[in-house]
């Protein structure tokens, strides 16, 4: 059974590379966590070729969820995912580091698309302490 | 030690987090997959406040410190087994 990966977007590819290394200890190795971080030339914003990649890497069969920093880099994910019009791909409204470990913990016990997006999304609600 | 009643099939624990592990990061989260094993509802309590031991960002709200005693409770057809399981699973967690 393949595992659902994830996709951490970050207008910054440090912080990306930050959330994909935390969600990884987390998770674990099993678990595909791939980034898109920064713009073209390593500049601060997204770009459409480095999330479509790493939507590919991430996808073992069985989905991805994508989640994103801020406005324009949900304009971004949003539009690879209109473009490959696939349904393999889920963009979650969810806070991007609690969101991208949470669903990478999920994820890693096999769990399908719809349960690692709910994670991920209930992230919005969960109190720190 | 696991007390469960299999007419309601609920059951309840108490097992004490290692001396040297706290319940952040990386042991939280081999908590929660050990949980996510069974198909009962458990929760994880820790002084006044409980948890849903499935729920990550939940296990780790709670700041469990090392050597603190765990609350276990599970209710479901697996209820037993997920807290004998999850108690041996606290006891060996590593950081």
């Amino acid at each position: 059974m393949a595992l659902v990966g994830i996709v951490v977007v970050s207008h910054s590819a440090e912080l990306a590379r930050g959330v994909g290394e935390l969600a990884r200890q987390m998770a674990g190795p099993e678990v595909r966590i791939e980034i898109a971080g920064g713009g073209p030339g390593e500049t601060l914003g997204t770009d459409d070729t480095l999330v479509r990649d790493a939507i590919r890497r991430a996808n073992q069969g069985d989905g991805v969820v994508v989640l994103g920093d801020l406005g324009s880099a949900i304009l971004t994910i949003r539009h690879v995912l209109e473009r490959n019009g696939n349904g393999h791909a889920r963009l979650v409204d969810a806070p991007l580091v609690e969101g991208t470990v949470a669903a990478a913990v999920v994820a890693s016990v096999g769990c399908g698309l719809s349960e690692v997006s709910r994670a991920a999304e209930e992230a919005r609600g969960a109190s720190k302490f | 030690m696991v007390q469960a009643s299999s007419e309601h099939a609920t059951a309840d624990a108490q097992v004490a987090m290692p001396a040297d592990v706290d319940l952040h990061a990386r042991p939280a989260a081999e908590f929660v997959r050990t949980a996510m094993r069974f198909s009962s509802e458990v929760w994880v309590a820790v002084g006044e406040r409980e948890a849903n031991a499935k729920s990550l960002l939940s296990i780790l709200a709670l700041g469990a410190r090392r050597g603190t005693s765990l609350r276990l409770r599970a209710e479901g057809a697996d209820a037993a087994i997920a807290l004998e399981t999850l108690a041996a699973a606290v006891s060996q967690l590593r950081d």
